[in-house]
């Protein structure tokens, strides 16, 4: 029997050729996205990604695997219940910090206190950048570039880290775009995990926050291990300055649901009759 | 590194060309995207070149076993290949010179990472090659410095020019 062709990074694109503006930190993160499938000899055809609304939801449309760009904010529920309903996939959910924290924010957090067997990456670039670029739930309170705001949201912005470890989600991490390859690592990790995974990218947009490329001079790499008491990762997520990267915590619980269920087609099948 | 200097050596270069290959192609369709026609043109000309390179390596390479590394195994001196075009430097609004000079800049990494191991190597065969493919770099950097002397100054128009983004939907 033939050996299966080892595939590379690039073999994982799909011939759908991206329309994100040139410098956008989501070329990383599918660059990032591949390379780890590609390190994890993922197949194609046992993985799904699934998004909601928004330039970062569009990824799924750029990966030759399964793929379902959902409803805003809803991204996190379609690919909770495939995750559900076929455990054998490798189910991945993707968005933005809009589609995430906000419309979506239920899902988010109920999605971390679930805890089930899937990755959710977090594409934050601090701002919706398909509508043209205004505030979004990671927006700093003083950003001053949209007309709808132009003093600055006013709002504190939210910490999507400890918002996640206060739900309950049992591994987090972040990333940044300018280091594809870390994300790559991360991603890979990610999925290799036993429960839900939350990687937060900082993602610039290079178009509408031209001072994300500052970002660079200010990320920097955790050197520590992953945390694995909530009562720290608390402590380090309510002060750091969020940009610190790599895995910050790493608490493996009970997964949701406690075991696979067995396929029910037939009754699926009757639910549906009329 | 480990043991096999000259294997190793040949796994960063193949990776190094291959990236520099696809960051300019993946420029070159984005820049086209949004109707820089002028950069999207150089970008595909610069992947084009790259792509030579990488099949000269590659040919080397072939005769010998490569590490298999993922992508985070890979000893940059940064965080990615020194000739992948990093995505905090390029705006869709960019001039053909900035384009230009980035590109002169990712030769000018890609020569020093290849000097390095041409300087440092234990390894004969390896320094032989590095040095080679130094000596090329630098001369797609002598060629770029060469362009950008006939080209014209960006004016200042072109550079305050603010216009909307692209984003078809």
């Amino acid at each position: 029997m033939n050996e299966p062709v080892k595939l590379k990074a690039k073999d994982y694109k799909s011939a759908v050729k991206p329309i994100w503006c040139p410098g956008c930190g989501h070329f990383s993160i599918l660059n990032a996205l591949t390379k780890a499938f590609a390190a994890l000899g993922i197949a194609k055809d046992d993985t799904v990604l699934v998004s909601g609304i928004g330039c970062s939801s569009r990824l799924p449309a750029y990966v030759d695997s399964y793929g379902f760009h959902g409803v805003h904010g809803r991204g996190l529920a379609i690919a909770q219940g495939l995750k559900v309903a076929r455990p054998d996939l490798t189910v991945i959910a993707m968005g933005g910090d809009g589609d995430g924290f906000s419309i979506g924010g239920n899902h988010f957090i109920h999605a971390c206190r679930r805890n089930v067997n899937m990755t959710y990456i977090a594409m934050d670039n601090e701002v919706y950048g398909m509508t043209k670029g205004q505030a979004s739930p990671t927006t700093p309170a003083d950003w001053d570039h949209s007309k709808l705001t132009p003093h600055g949201p006013g709002v504190r912005p939210f910490k999507p880290a400890a918002l996640a470890l206060a739900a309950g989600a049992p591994w987090i991490a972040r990333g940044y775009s300018g280091n594809p390859n870390q994300i790559a690592k991360l991603i890979a990790e990610a999925i290799e995990h036993p429960g839900f995974s939350f990687v937060q990218v900082l993602s610039q947009c290079i178009t509408f926050c031209p001072e994300q490329t500052d970002w660079k001079a200010i990320v920097n790499e955790r050197e520590e291990a992953p945390l694995v008491d909530a009562d720290e990762a608390a402590q380090l997520f309510l002060h750091e300055d969020g940009f610190q990267t790599g895995v910050l915590y790493n608490a493996p619980r009970a997964t949701w649901p406690p075991s696979p269920p067995e396929p029910q087609s037939q009754d699926i099948t009757r639910g549906f009759c009329l | 590194m480990s043991t096999q200097p000259l294997a190793d050596f040949l796994a960063h270069s193949v990776e190094l060309e291959s990236e520099a290959r696809e960051r300019y192609l993946e420029l070159a369709q984005s820049m086209a995207e949004h109707h820089n026609r002028e950069v999207s043109e150089f970008f595909s000309r610069m992947a084009e070149e790259s792509r030579l390179h990488l099949e000269e390596v590659a040919e080397i390479a072939q005769e010998h076993k490569l590490p298999e590394l993922k992508a985070w195994e890979f000893e940059w001196p940064g965080e990615e290949s020194p000739e992948a075009t990093s995505y905090e430097a390029v705006h869709y609004r960019m001039t053909l010179r900035q384009a230009m000079l980035l590109a002169l800049d990712n030769e000018r990494a890609a020569e020093k990472f290849y000097g390095s191991f041409a300087k440092t190597s234990d390894d004969p065969e390896t320094r032989s090659l590095a040095a080679q493919f130094a000596a090329e770099e630098a001369s797609h950097a002598a060629q770029l410095v060469k362009k950008l002397g006939a080209l014209p100054p960006d004016s200042a128009q072109q550079l305050e020019e603010d216009d909307d983004p692209h984003m078809p939907e």
